[in-house]
C-alpha cells in the first residue's frame, strides 16, 4: 500500500514538474551584442532577415519581406528590440517600437523554434541601424 | 613543430575519446581528432582578439577545468583572470576582484547589460567535464548554472559566443570586431567537439560493487528514494533526473540555495544581488550538475556557497532545501510527508560515496593519461600528459584523505604519483616508470571497488 502511494506520488510529482511546456533555454542577454545574421544555431535556420515593409504601432505589428516571403510579426511585451550598430563600430543598444522604421534591415526571431512561419509573435528583433532610413 | 604537437594532441584526444566510449555515433576518426585538436588549441590559446582571456583562463585543465580560491592564489598578478585589476577599461562593473579572490566568484550579466552597476549575479565556475551526459533535456539543451548559459539556439556549441561577449571583451562597449571577435562557425564546431571529449563519455550504472563500509552504506542511502532521495534528481550520480516517468534529462529545480543563511559572499560588504536563475526574469531554478565530478571540483552550488562535499550533502537536510519548491515537492511524494532528513553519519556516508566515485573517475582519467603518454612521440606532449596524470593522482589522494577513506589505496596512489613524476623526469626509464604507475593506479582502484 505504501509502495503504491509512493508510486502515485512520484507520478504526481512528475506531472507537476512537466505540466507546463518546456521553456526555451537560450541566454537572451548576450544576444544583444551579436550582429544580424550571426546568431549561432539560429540565423539562417530559425530567423528571418529582410527589409521592414510596414509598421503598425497601434496594433504592435510589423511586416518583414524575407527571401521566402513576407513575415507578419507581432511585437509583445516579451519581444526584445535591439539596435545593431556593429557596422558603425558602436555598442548595440536596446530599442523600442519607435526604432522600427520601414526600409530598415532587420532580423526577426519568432517565438519558439519554428521554421517557415508566416506570422506570429517575435522573441527578438534586431535592427540594422546603418541601413535604417 | 606546432603542427606536430597538434597532431599528437589530436591523436591523444582521439584515443581518449575512443577509450572512453562515445554514446552517439562520432564523426569519422580523422575528422573528429582534427576537430578536437583544433578545439583544444582554441580553448587554451585563443583570445578572440579580446582582453587576453581564453576559455582555459577560467576552465584550466590543471584544476579540473574550474577555478577555486586555492588555485586562484597560485596565479601571477598579470594573469588575464585578473584583468579587472589592471585594465582601466574593465575596472568597474566587469568583475569583483575581492569576491573572485576570496570565493572564486565571477560576474555575469544574465539579466541584461542596461544597469551594469546593479544588475548582475556572482557565480562560481562550473567544470566542463562529462558534458556529453549533462547537457541534453527535452526542453532543449541546458548549459551553465541555470541552464540558459548560451545565446543563439542555447546549445553547447553556441556557448562560446556568449562567453566571449561576457568575459573576453576589451571594454564594456562589447562591440564585435572592436572589443573581440566572435567565434566563427568552424570555431564553434571545434570548441564543441573538444568540450564533449572531456571527462566521462557515459554515466555510471549504480550500484557499484564498492569496498569500504561507509562508502557502501553511502551508496545505499543515495539510492534509497525514501531516505537520501539523491538518485531522483541525480540518476546514477549524474546530472539527469527521473521522478518515476522516465528520464527528464538534465532538469532545472529551485532547491533554495539562494535562501541559505550566511552565504560566504553575502557576509562581506560587497554587493551580491539575488540570483534568480533560469531566464529573465528568472524562475529561481538552477541546473542539476553531475555528481561524479563533484568531490574534487568544489566549492559547491552556483554561488560557491559551500566549501566541502559533506557540507553540500548536508544542505539537503537543512531548512533552505526542505522549504524550497523542490524540497516541498519531495515531501509531497513521501508517504510520511517528509522531505530529506539525514543524520550526521548518513551525511558523511553519502559524501564518502561521492568521494569514492570521484576517485574512481580520477583513476580512470589518470590511467588514460598515462597510457596516452606512452603513445605519443612528442616529448612536450608526453610531459603535458604525465603532468596532468600527476595532478589527477594528487586529486585522488586529497579526496580520499579528506574523508579519511581507504588508507591502503592512498598508499598506492602515493606510489603511482612518485612513479609518474619519475617518468616525467627520466630520459631512459620513462616508459618503465609509466607502466609501473599504471599498475599502482589499478592496485589503488582494487581497494575501492570489486
Amino acid at each position: 500500500m505504501i509502495v503504491r502511494k509512493f508510486v502515485v506520488a512520484l507520478v504526481g510529482m512528475s506531472a507537476f514538474l512537466l505540466g507546463s511546456a518546456p521553456a526555451p533555454s537560450a541566454q537572451e542577454m548576450t544576444e544583444q551584442y551579436i550582429p544580424i545574421g550571426q546568431s549561432p544555431g539560429l540565423s539562417g535556420k530559425y530567423t528571418v532577415i529582410g527589409k521592414l515593409q510596414s509598421v503598425n504601432a497601434k496594433e504592435q505589428t510589423c511586416t518583414v519581406a524575407g527571401t521566402t516571403g513576407a513575415l507578419n510579426v507581432k511585437i509583445t511585451a516579451r519581444t526584445k528590440i535591439w539596435l545593431d550598430r556593429s557596422k558603425l563600430q558602436q555598442p548595440n543598444l536596446q530599442g523600442t517600437l519607435a526604432d522600427l522604421r520601414p526600409g530598415a534591415t532587420v532580423e526577426v526571431k519568432p517565438e519558439g523554434h519554428l521554421r517557415g512561419v508566416s506570422s506570429g509573435p517575435a522573441e527578438w528583433i534586431k535592427v540594422d541601424v546603418a541601413s535604417a532610413p | 613543430m606546432r603542427s606536430r604537437e597538434l597532431f599528437s594532441t589530436a591523436f591523444v584526444m582521439c584515443a581518449l575519446v575512443g577509450l572512453s566510449g562515445c554514446k552517439s555515433a562520432p564523426p569519422p576518426p580523422d575528422r573528429l581528432s582534427q576537430l578536437i585538436a583544433k578545439g583544444s588549441d582554441l580553448f587554451f590559446n585563443e583570445t578572440f582578439g579580446g582582453n587576453g582571456r581564453t576559455c582555459g583562463t577560467c576552465h584550466p585543465a590543471e584544476n579540473n577545468f574550474t577555478i577555486d580560491p586555492a588555485f586562484i592564489a597560485t596565479l601571477p598578478k598579470d594573469n588575464p583572470l585578473f584583468v579587472a585589476e589592471f585594465n582601466p577599461a574593465l575596472k568597474e562593473n566587469f568583475e569583483n576582484p575581492a569576491l573572485m579572490r576570496e570565493f572564486g566568484l565571477i560576474l555575469e550579466n544574465l539579466d541584461g547589460f542596461a544597469d551594469l552597476k546593479n544588475t548582475f549575479v556572482m557565480r562560481g565556475v562550473p567544470h566542463v567535464l562529462g558534458l556529453r551526459n549533462s547537457v541534453n533535456s527535452p526542453g532543449g539543451p541546458r548549459t551553465g548554472w541555470s541552464g540558459d548559459g548560451a545565446p543563439g539556439d542555447g546549445s553547447l556549441r553556441s556557448f562560446a559566443t556568449g562567453a566571449v561577449i561576457q568575459h573576453f571583451t576589451k571594454t564594456l562597449n562589447r562591440v564585435p570586431g572592436v572589443d573581440f571577435r566572435l567565434p566563427t562557425e568552424d570555431d564553434l564546431d571545434a570548441l564543441e567537439a573538444f568540450q564533449l571529449s572531456l571527462g566521462r563519455q557515459q554515466d555510471l550504472v549504480l550500484p557499484l560493487r564498492l569496498k569500504g563500509t561507509v562508502p557502501k552504506r553511502g551508496q545505499e542511502i543515495f539510492l534509497d528514494n525514501k531516505l537520501g532521495k539523491c538518485n531522483l534528481c541525480h540518476v546514477n550520480a549524474g546530472a539527469t533526473a527521473n521522478l518515476g516517468q522516465g528520464s527528464l534529462g538534465n532538469a532545472n529545480f529551485n532547491t533554495g540555495v539562494e535562501e541559505l543563511p550566511d552565504q560566504p559572499a553575502r557576509l562581506t560588504t560587497q554587493k551580491v544581488p539575488r540570483d534568480d536563475g533560469f531566464r529573465t526574469p528568472g524562475d529561481g531554478t538552477f541546473n542539476v550538475p553531475p555528481l561524479v565530478e563533484a568531490a574534487d571540483s568544489g566549492p559547491f552550488f552556483h554561488n560557491n556557497a559551500i566549501e566541502t562535499i559533506e557540507g553540500a550533502v548536508a544542505f539537503y537536510d537543512g531548512e533552505a532545501f526542505n522549504k524550497s519548491p523542490a524540497g516541498l515537492t519531495l515531501a509531497k511524494l513521501d508517504p510520511e510527508g517528509k522531505g530529506i532528513e539525514l543524520d550526521g553519519t548518513q551525511i558523511v556516508a553519502i559524501a564518502a560515496f561521492l568521494r569514492v566515485i570521484n576517485v574512481l573517475e580520477s583513476i580512470r582519467q589518470s590511467i588514460m593519461l598515462l597510457e596516452a603518454s606512452l603513445a605519443v612521440s612528442s616529448s612536450a606532449e608526453r610531459a603535458r600528459l604525465l603532468t596532468r596524470a600527476v595532478r589527477e593522482t594528487d586529486d585522488s589522494t586529497r579526496v580520499l584523505t579528506g574523508g579519511g577513506l581507504h588508507a591502503e589505496a592512498v598508499a598506492h596512489l602515493h606510489e603511482a604519483r612518485r612513479l609518474a613524476d619519475r617518468a616525467l623526469r627520466s630520459h631512459f626509464f620513462g616508459r618503465k616508470h609509466t607502466e609501473e604507475a599504471i599498475r599502482e593506479q589499478k592496485k589503488a582502484r582494487a581497494f575501492l571497488v570489486e
